[in-house]
């Protein structure tokens, strides 16, 4: 579903600040599978999906989808087979629109129409029909600006609006980090469902060593820039967070320290 | 105030109607601060005095004068979007190079409309009094214009447009192309302000170099007022509140200016419609202040 062949990605090239982000990144990710993307800070979690949405532009390399080269797409071009939830909640919506506004925008992804209204009666029902699987009473307020509601809310119906079209690719980034854990399992939850209802392929980055080994089907670990570990099948059952945080000193041979407090903490 | 000036004061109300919804759609709907339309007013008013001068049909007059506020908001976009100008400095330069461009449309500094036909023109053998009959004619184009307008932002692409000034990431994320939105946004309000333009030429009879100064200040008292008089989410109470709110500051100034006791003038215009705008920008920055403070007297007693 995609594949990336050696992907480059540089900051500031050419300039004292010059920042290898992507250092050459070879990653195939079959149709329907759900990968979790674990590395400390800076490894270049974020900017691969960046790369992958299109709003990071690659200096070198190809990216697939589907065996077509989707090199030179704008990432609104993209969002015919991308869609994807922000690690900050106020991100992904708009709060000065209402529910029903923004569950209208997700829902003209890939086809907009034009100069048609954007809501009716048939949208309105399904997006009911939607937001009462969340539980969380948003079904009877519609009409309600986005910014009225918490942070896990706006971040649930996010979720939902990635997958009002059908769409192919859903990138998730940390989108759970800036959630109580409570919060973030409910939301976590709510993904799952719908990764598995729409047979999504996913790429979920996460600071969670637990959240990365409980969830989809293979692990990858970035560190500098490239893809350190692939971890799948029978191997990554037996995996568990300890084994991963060895993973981790292997990786970096010169005994420097785990720094990352997230990481570690991240159980 | 005489009926008279009471109709003068409502028509223009009106007209400005139209620079206030185009105000409220740069400054609130994209989040775009354009000044473009102090050139875009004249370059309308301008347009439409010249053309038909010229010989040209006044609907098709206007119908131009239209299309070049609409340039001139797209030039404006243009240096922003393409150059990275900031959206300030960019409308502001259109803004400038528009009055030498106005002065050259017209030929000189001041034109007059006394004897040739204007959109008024069909309606004056009705038999309606000629100073009720203009009010009715620029109410009914103005009502006609926030219809659609209101209509349009609830359409999938005036959607679009929304979400491009309230978050451009998510827009984008949703596959909306957002410079397009805001060379359509820029195109439409200035189009719509030169329409403004160009109805007041004919119903006031003249183009002027200088008629376009404050033109933004005026649109956004409008904007200003309408909002802190009508809270909805609704886009059709949104845009006639624009309406509604340039008629209200237009009877302001009017009172303010009949008042003879109070000693105003016209040339004071300028001055009251600073102090009007700075007043209502100022007046809800006390009101939290003094909110919060209540609220934390009241969490300490």
């Amino acid at each position: 579903m995609i594949r990336c062949e050696h992907l480059k990605v540089t900051f500031n090239a050419g300039l004292a600040t010059e920042k290898r982000a992507l250092r050459g990144v070879n990653l195939s990710i079959p149709q329907g599978e759900f990968i979790t993307v674990i590395g400390s800070n800076g490894a270049g979690k974020s900017t691969l999906l960046n790369t992958i949405a299109g709003d990071i532009r690659s200096s070198a390399g190809r990216l697939y989808f589907d065996d077509r080269d989707v090199t030179a797409l704008s990432a609104a071009a993209r969002t015919r087979d991308v869609a994807r939830v922000f690690q900050d909640p106020l991100a992904g919506t708009c709060g000065d629109m209402t529910i029903e506004e923004n569950m209208a925008l997700a829902y003209g992804r890939g086809n907009r129409g034009g100069l048609r209204l954007a809501l009716n009666e048939r949208l309105r029902q399904l997006f009911r029909e939607q937001l009462s699987r969340l539980n969380l009473g948003l079904e009877d307020r519609l009409d309600a600006k986005m910014g009225l509601l918490s942070g896990g809310q706006r971040q649930s119906v996010s979720l939902l609006m990635s997958a009002l079209q059908p769409s192919k690719i859903l990138l998730l980034d940390e989108h759970t980090a800036a959630l109580d854990p409570k919060t973030a399992a409910l939301v976590m939850d709510i993904t799952d469902q719908i990764v598995a209802e729409k047979k999504l392929t996913v790429l979920m980055v996460t600071h969670s060593m637990r959240q990365a080994l409980d969830h989809g089907s293979r692990t990858i670990m970035m560190h500098e820039g490239q893809v350190a570990f692939d971890l799948s099948g029978e191997e990554r059952s037996q995996y568990g967070v300890k084994d991963l945080l060895n993973l981790f000193a292997q990786i970096r041979p010169d005994g420097e320290e785990l720094d990352d407090d997230k990481l570690l903490l991240g159980t | 105030m005489s009926l008279f000036s009471f109709l003068g004061t409502l028509e223009i109300g009106f007209i400005f109607g139209l620079v206030a919804v185009g105000v409220y759609l740069t400054f609130r709907v994209l989040d775009f601060p354009d000044l473009t339309v102090d050139g875009s007013f004249t370059l309308g008013a301008a347009l439409a005095a010249a053309l038909i001068l010229a010989g040209v049909n006044p609907y098709l007059a206007t119908l131009c004068a239209m299309f070049g506020g609409a340039v001139a908001g797209l030039l404006t976009a243009w240096l922003n979007l393409r150059f990275n100008i900031l959206h300030l400095l960019a409308s502001i330069l259109t803004m400038t190079a528009l009055y030498t461009i106005n002065l050259r449309v017209m030929g000189k500094p001041n034109l007059a409309l006394i004897a040739e036909p204007t959109v008024l023109s069909p309606f004056e053998s009705l038999g309606i009094p000629n100073m009720y009959m203009k009010v009715i004619f620029v109410a009914a184009v103005v009502i006609a214009v926030g219809l659609l307008l209101a209509w349009f932002l609830n359409t999938q692409y005036g959607m679009a447009m929304r979400a491009t000034g309230a978050n451009p990431r998510m827009a984008q994320a949703n596959g909306i192309v957002i410079n397009e939105k805001i060379y359509a946004g820029l195109a439409l309000s200035n189009g719509l302000v030169a329409l403004a333009g160009a109805l007041f030429a004919q119903t006031n009879g003249f183009a002027d170099s200088t008629m376009g100064i404050g033109t933004i200040v005026v649109g956004l008292a409008a904007v200003i007022v309408g909002e802190s008089l009508l809270n909805s989410r609704s886009m059709l109470v949104i845009v006639f509140s624009c309406i509604l709110g340039s008629l209200l500051y237009r009877l302001a100034v009017s009172v303010a200016l009949n008042a003879d006791f109070i000693g105003f003038t016209t040339s004071d215009l300028n001055l009251i419609t600073a102090v009007l705008v700075g007043l209502a920008l100022i007046l809800p920055h006390f009101r939290r202040e003094w909110k919060a403070r209540k609220a934390a007297q009241g969490g300490a007693a």
